[in-house]
């Protein structure tokens, strides 16, 4: 039975409730942005928002969101130029937080989700909501940096 | 012109064109070190085009490199940007694309800015020196009175007659080889180079999702593969059935090859489910070692004992000795475990083949396929999208020729992907090691002998010889490096052996510091005359504020050196040990790499190898067990994350003057040593076996 479901603002359909979020949205709508790191849960590289919360999208089904409102980095803001960016998304471009740059949106992801729970987060609290995501290219340091940054509003338009 | 305009134009149709050799990216005397590690090609052609200005005066510069998160992008852009006198924007940097650009033998060994970074200076160079020489007719003045800046040629004398290079190369179309002595830019002239940049050029990409990397291209029509791969190393199928699989809702056909087994689906779902249906028996090979007999194997099975380093007299040394330690260190397989678990798309019109691959050798898995098929090169065309992180696992890439044939079979466009588990378990590890080292040093802490033999494991002997020499004074010394067996796969990993030998030696070096009572920094200094050498280790010294390796209340510091791609580094690291608990509070490093052409991403790289080498250090092991890999997925595999980083500061202390060499790896070298040294300092326990927290 096919299901709806709201993406990046607009309605989408999925053949049946029991599909996999994270494939859903990368191999049936193409939002590529959203990645594959292990499939278990564990790296944090497929958070996407539902209804504002962070939530790992290769543990989830179309069916249990279905409700929700799913946002992915795609939908997070324009993109069209640096200053048309989400402040978190402008802050992990100041910072230079990024190597390979995979695991970047599940990061930038997840560290939306806590900033709209606790807007002023402090520093132990953002390596706290970021302790389950993975960066193999080591970039944490710039990482929590651009987080701290964000939460601050420094540089915030 | 836009930016999709110019990276999808022909070079030969810009105005200006820089051609030259190709060679540089691994000159001849590395062509055989690359042949031994990688089994490398040959180029096809030896000359191709690097530089492109297209007629609105914005720059193409190509490389074959590829981009797997150490910035070339940026950094290549800067270099051409700053000697061709145009903006940081105007510039587009095209990689890792065999139908696009110079054959390159492969991203490894930092060797980016060293040789391409110099080819691209010296091409972006002759370029300006043509646009000069068009100014020089047009405005009847010598070149020499002449200037460039921001896409301008300006008269020295009247700034305010500038032309554009637009302007200039209007109804040109211009081939110049690359000059032998171009005039590059001195250290004094640079604009861009040195400087802190804004951002890195493809920042808006990898922060929207819109960077595509190989587990990302999705090609119309494309069937999902769904390998049925063996349980363990080693094993092989005695019964294959497919039938039900085959019936399967959405599976488009399956494959049964022998050494290729695949389920292809129209949905990664339909594949997923399709090979859950599949029936295989697999007969285990048996009596594979295990992990735990790892460390004599090592040695029982070493071979070709290679001379890294050889003079003088050991015997004499150890006479001339006052004291004579010997100890022995051993270090797992640890797995790179890059994000991006990698994935190839393979698409056939004809006998023409198309691959994206996030391989670090786009040009030598083109060869494989060229061969795997029976095809001229020209026919196949390998795309290296961005690459989620590499550390040299993503040289090896077998998913190219799986998807290939599958396509062949199916008809249709066929990717293939690991999953986390596969991309573990398929992947070459960094060898496992053991590395036995006996030292005489007299009163004053002199070393007056050493003896080193490193075992490490693998086929490939580079990987173990690489900063397998000591860079200390030694009058008597004899460096052997053997060739092990290898239960698993082990291949090239950031820094090959050079952390591993960098581990031994160091910790060595602290042990003589013991045994002497001397301060660690002290023995170190005592037995080292190069000003380079001496330098980082003294500023990370006095950076870090050394004093000693006791800090008292659980608390210690360590401090190591070493040497990796032509880049000399030091590192001072303090910890806490609690109970298992082992934290890694500040790392302090200086590095010198001569010339830093981009610090931020010199920083990043830096920043990065250090995380990655405390993973080694404190956590990472692979075990396995009768071919079977144990801790294949990250539920059982730890690798560093952000509570576990410490502050890290790094300094640059190399000179302009000296040529750009690797930033990527050294910061990895001496980091084992500075950290089991503070684990030392701490605890008063010697850890001469890696990680640490199995140990304690
Ligand atoms: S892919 Fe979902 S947590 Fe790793
Ligand atoms: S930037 Fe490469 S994994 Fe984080």
């Amino acid at each position: 039975m096919t299901i709806t479901l709201n993406v990046n603002g607009a309605r989408r359909e999925a053949a049946h409730g029991e599909r996999n979020l994270l494939s859903f949205l990368r191999f049936d709508l193409g939002l590529t942005g959203t990645k594959y790191g292990c499939g278990e849960g564990l790296c944090g590289a497929c958070t996407v928002l539902v209804d504002g919360q962070a939530l790992r999208s290769c543990m989830t089904t179309v069916g249990a969101v279905a409700g929700g409102e799913v946002t992915t980095i795609e939908g997070l803001s324009p993109g069209t130029s640096v200053e048309d960016l989400h402040p978190v998304q402008r802050a992990f471009v100041e910072e230079q937080a990024m190597q390979c740059g995979y695991c970047i949106p599940g990061f930038i992801m997840g560290a939306v989700g806590l900033l709209n729970r606790r807007p002023d987060a402090s520093a132990g609290e953002i390596r706290e909501a970021l302790a389950e995501h993975m960066c193999r290219c080591g970039t944490y340091q710039r990482i929590a940096a651009a987080v701290e940054r964000a939460a601050s509003g420094e540089g915030a338009s | 012109m836009t930016g999709s305009e110019r990276v999808s134009a022909s070079p030969s149709t810009s105005p200006l064109r820089i051609v030259g050799d190709v060679t540089v990216g691994f000159p001849a005397s590395r062509t055989g070190y690359g042949q031994a590690t990688y089994g490398n090609t040959q180029p096809q052609t030896e000359r191709a085009t690097w530089i492109a200005v297209w007629p609105d005066g914005s720059v193409t510069a190509y490389a074959g490199k590829v981009e797997y998160g150490q910035n070339i992008r940026t950094g290549l852009a800067i270099e051409v940007a700053d000697e061709l006198r145009v903006g940081l924007d105007d510039v587009e940097v095209v990689l890792g694309d065999t139908d696009r650009v110079p054959w390159d033998m492969g991203t490894f060994g930092s060797q980016s800015t060293a040789r391409v970074g110099w080819q691209l200076r010296k091409a972006a160079a002759t370029a300006r020196e043509a646009i000069l020489a068009l100014a020089s007719d047009r405005l009847d003045l010598p070149a020499s009175d002449l200037e460039a800046s921001a896409g301008q040629v300006r008269p020295k004398a009247d700034p305010s007659r500038g032309i554009s290079y637009a302007d200039l190369l209007a109804g040109q179309s211009i081939e110049r080889e690359i000059s032998e002595r171009p005039a590059v830019f001195g250290p004094s002239e640079f604009t861009l180079m040195g400087r802190a940049q804004r951002q890195r050029v493809d920042a808006l990409d990898r922060v929207t999702g819109r960077a595509v990397y190989s587990q990302d291209v999705l090609p119309a029509g494309v069937l999902y593969a769904s390998i049925l791969r063996p349980p363990a190393y080693g094993a092989r199928p005695t019964r294959i059935d497919l039938s039900a699989a085959e019936r399967m809702p959405g599976v488009a056909r399956v494959v049964d090859e022998g050494d290729l087994i695949a389920v292809l689906g129209e949905s990664d779902e339909a594949a997923a489910l399709g090979a859950r249906a599949a029936v295989i028996d697999w007969q285990l090979r048996e009596g594979q070692p295990s992990r735990f007999d790892m460390p004599a194997l090592l040695v029982e099975s070493g071979v070709d004992g290679y001379a890294v380093q050889e003079a003088g007299d050991l015997d004499e040394g150890f006479r001339a000795a006052s004291s004579v330690i010997e100890s022995t260190y051993y270090i797992p397989y640890i797995a790179p475990a890059p994000m991006e678990p990698r994935a190839a798309v393979a698409v056939w019109e004809g006998d023409r083949l198309t691959v994206w691959a996030g391989t670090q050798r786009p040009f030598g898995i083109r060869q494989e396929l060229a061969a795997a098929f029976g095809i001229e090169e020209s026919r196949v065309r390998v795309i290296a999208p961005e690459i989620g992180g590499g550390f040299g696992a993503k040289s090896p890439y077998g998913l190219a020729i799986e998807a290939a044939r599958l396509a062949k079979v199916a008809g249709r466009p066929v990717r293939v992907a690991f999953t986390r588990g596969e991309e573990t378990m398929w992947s070459n590890f960094r060898p496992a090691a053991i590395v036995r080292i006996k030292s005489g040093f007299d009163a004053h802490g002199r070393i007056t002998a050493w003896q080193s033999d490193a075992y490490h494991s693998g086929e490939r002997v580079m990987i173990g010889r690489r900063g397998a020499d000591t860079p200390y004074d030694v009058p008597h010394v004899r460096s052997l490096v053997y060739r092990s067996d290898s239960p698993l796969p082990s291949g090239s990993y950031r820094s090959l052996g050079a952390a591993v030998n960098h581990f031994a030696r160091e910790t060595h070096m602290d042990e003589i510091a013991e045994a002497a009572g001397l301060d660690p920094v002290e023995l170190r200094l005592r037995n080292l005359s190069h000003p380079r050498f001496r330098r980082v280790l003294e500023t990370a010294a006095s950076d870090f504020g050394w004093s000693g390796p006791r800090l008292g209340e659980g608390r210690g510091a360590g401090i190591a050196l070493g040497i990796d791609v032509g880049s000399y580094v030091a590192t001072a690291v303090e910890v806490s040990v609690a109970g298992r608990d082992v934290r890694v509070h500040r790392v302090q490093a200086s590095l010198d790499c001569g010339l830093v052409v981009n610090p931020e991403g010199a920083l990043n790289q830096m920043e990065g190898s250090i995380v990655m080498g405390l993973g080694g250090t404190l956590f990472e092991a692979s075990d396995f067990e009768d071919g079977r890999l144990l801790n294949a997925g990250f539920a059982r595999y730890r690798v560093p994350r952000i509570v576990d980083t410490p502050r890290i500061d790094v300094r640059f202390v190399g000179d302009d003057t000296d040529p750009s060499t690797g930033a990527g790896e050294p910061g990895l070298v001496p980091l084992s040593a500075a950290v089991t040294g503070a684990v030392w300092g701490a605890t008063g326990v010697r850890h001469r076996e890696l990680p640490v927290t199995r140990h304690l």
